[in-house]
């Protein structure tokens, strides 16, 4: 039964190729939401993770959330440095901002740390790190090279480096200054900070603060993404659905061709059960190919996103493991046919 | 008892919500290695009688006993087994599968019946060659011309080389240098060992053949006289399906016209006064009758040959009109 469904499907390549290339197209579409939404993570993860940090110091009742903290006073810093426990304590800012760049306006977050201190130590493609006031350095996607200068509220940087894969809130560069600059950015230049970062493990805080762990944050702050995570989840049920009613309708029409092969078929010997496998291995090759044309497609498609695309493993898996179960769920739409062929109709003229 | 004993089969089904008898209490005998030709026109029962036979339709009612083995009680696993070894069937438009070779063609049946893939590649090779095709095994049906594709659709039928083989309308599609061709294989299959039923509208072939059931046997339409016959209330002058030679003219009284639908209610097409006539189109076409005829009241009326009918009632436009039977 295998050879004569490879031969039927060899037979009609071309209503399977368009068919295979469509839910391709859907398939690294989903591909590509499914990259977006760990993007979130990932570039949160990579963020957070520049600053170096073992707990987070934030003013108590703040969300966690990197790009939204509570402001507090910048002396607390120096408390926080003093209790038992903690190597170092270095007072950070972090914020969403509006940036001039290049005569347009861009999302930025400025993160602001003492210029040498680790948080402003990032990994470098390019150029120097910040080595004193007025100085910036930018992730590649704000656009601008060394040498150039961007205005955050007027107040002008001159980029000295450039980082890749540093931003936030779905793909917004970070822009990375000395801590000064980031209080006159933000603050007016009043002592202003976001959070004191530490290394070692305080046993106690000042009273007023909470404490968060790197992962804490990163938790905390993926929830601001939220809505957006959710939003493109749906899409991607969408997506399935519109994959599976592609190879549903290729499935239904060549079920609906083959009526009367069926009936020879069955009258010849074969079962209503090896009919349908028949179709169910056709729907499944279909959305098994369409998964591989997905992944090599989906490569091609990240350039077309501002934010950043991560293909997660587990998506390498979850994509034929779904392919399989949108080909047995889109057969089932031909099962009818299968079953239903009556090998008397072979008689008809 | 011949090998093939066939007793009162009867087929009813549903046609439009009317009920359609193509099989009426059918009676035949064949016997091995016969050639056994079922004539007559269409919509007559021979493919209806052949799904029968090959154990596709259920019939309503009688017995179908082929070499001892009662098929209409056949199901499920035996039901399958004597559709893959016992019989082989030919179908009219070929029924070839498009996107198979015409070697692929005939392992179908073997490839289903679980038959490993060299020995039937083997038997397909032999067969082609018996149907001298073996120039041709790799070509598809679009490549092949009909009578090829009909030879492709007997080597088919005899993979398992079943005892017995069905062939409906074979020539059908054939020019006349294809149908002498397929014909004269058909006469070589019928040897001892294997009978063969071939369904047809095209007489010649009954001078091949070694036994001919004509289903549809040609009304006398000849003359004879008319006869009065006298009926009362509630009498059935003839059925729905039934076969007849005769058309009445009512006398006396009046006759309604009505079918039998299938869930068994019944339609009144029309009544029938004093001076008019029924049941013409059956008898003049060969046709089973279509609709039923019961008397309502006392009534006389004339039954008389077409040809009688002819001379007493030349057609009309407006005759042709009203509803036949």
């Amino acid at each position: 039964m295998l050879g004569i469904t490879i031969s039927d499907l060899l037979y009609r390549r071309r209503q399977f190729l368009i068919a295979t290339l469509g839910a391709g197209l859907v398939f690294a579409m989903t591909l590509l939401l499914a990259g977006l939404t760990a993007g979130f993570a990932t570039e949160i993860d990579q963020t957070v993770g520049g600053f170096h940090a073992d707990m987070w110091v934030v003013k108590a009742g703040s969300s966690g959330r990197i790009a939204s903290l509570a402001p507090m006073p910048e002396g607390l810093a120096h408390q926080v440095a003093r209790e038992p426990g903690v190597r170092s304590a270095t007072p950070v800012v972090v914020l969403p901002q509006t940036a001039s760049v290049n005569g347009g306006l861009q999302e930025v977050n400025v993160v602001g740390a003492p210029v040498g201190s680790a948080p402003a130590r990032q990994p470098l493609a390019a150029g120097t790190e910040v080595s004193g006031p007025g100085q910036a350095v930018v992730d590649a996607r704000l656009g601008v090279g060394v040498g150039a200068t961007i205005a955050i509220s007027g107040r002008p940087l001159a980029v000295v480096g450039v980082t890749q894969d540093r931003t936030l809130l779905g793909g917004s560069p970070n822009v990375y200054t000395g801590l000064r600059d980031a209080q006159a950015v933000g603050f007016q230049g009043a002592p202003i900070i976001s959070a004191v970062v530490v290394t070692g493990v305080p046993t106690s805080i000042p009273a007023g603060l909470a404490r968060f762990t790197a992962p804490e944050i990163e938790r905390a702050s993926l929830g601001q993404m939220a809505t957006a995570v959710q939003s493109i989840n749906n899409s991607k049920l969408f997506m399935w659905a519109i994959a599976a009613v592609i190879v549903a309708s290729l499935v239904y029409v060549t079920a609906l061709e083959r009526t009367r092969d069926f009936a020879v078929l069955k009258a010849l010997g074969a079962s209503s059960g090896k009919l349908y496998a028949g179709l169910a291995f056709q729907a499944v090759l279909v959305a098994l190919i369409a998964a591989v044309i997905a992944v090599v497609l989906a490569q091609f498609m990240t350039g077309v996103f501002k934010q950043p695309v991560d293909f997660p493993a587990s998506a390498y898996v979850v994509l034929p493991l779904s392919a399989v179960a949108v080909g047995l769920l889109s057969s089932l739409i031909a099962l009818r046919r299968a079953v239903s062929a009556d090998p008397a109709k072979a008689f008809a003229g | 008892m011949g090998e093939l004993e066939v007793r009162d089969l009867t087929v009813e089904f549903d046609s439009g919500g009317y009920k359609v008898r193509p099989l009426d209490k059918l009676c035949i005998d064949a016997d091995d290695g016969e050639l056994v030709v079922l004539l007559g026109p269409s919509g007559c029962g021979k493919t209806t009688l052949l799904s029968c036979l090959s154990g596709l339709l259920k019939p309503t009612d009688g017995t179908i006993r082929f070499q001892g083995i009662d098929v209409v009680g056949l199901a499920g696993a035996e039901l399958g087994a004597y559709r893959r070894k016992t019989v082989g069937v030919v179908f009219q438009a070929f029924n070839l599968l498009a996107s198979l070779s015409a070697r692929q063609n005939v392992m179908v049946p073997m490839t289903l019946a679980g038959v490993g893939r060299r020995e039937a590649t083997d038997r397909a090779q032999e067969l082609l060659e018996r149907v001298a095709l073996s120039e041709r095994v790799t070509h598809r049906p679009n490549q092949m011309s009909g009578g090829q594709q009909q030879r492709v659709a007997i080597a088919r039928a005899l993979v398992h080389d079943p005892p017995l083989v069905v062939a409906d309308e074979p020539t059908a599609h054939l020019d006349h240098i294809q149908v002498e061709g397929i014909l004269m294989l058909l006469r070589e299959l019928a040897a001892p060992g294997r009978m063969v039923i071939v369904s047809t509208h095209d007489d010649r072939i009954t001078h091949i053949a070694d036994r001919v059931i004509d289903l549809a046997p040609q009304s006398s339409n000849g003359h004879q006289a008319d006869v009065d016959v006298e009926l009362s209330d509630g009498d059935v002058l003839f059925e729905q399906g039934d076969r007849g030679d005769l058309v009445y003219a009512v006398v006396a009284g009046a006759v309604e016209i009505y079918r039998e639908r299938f869930d068994g209610s019944e339609e009144i097409l029309t009544n029938v006064g004093v001076g008019n006539y029924f049941g013409e189109i059956g008898p003049i076409l060969n046709l089973p009758r279509s609709a039923s005829a019961r008397v309502r009241g006392a009534t006389r009326l004339t039954a008389m040959s077409v040809r009688s009918f002819r001379k007493r009632f030349p057609m009309t436009v407006a005759d042709a009109r009203k509803p036949s039977v």
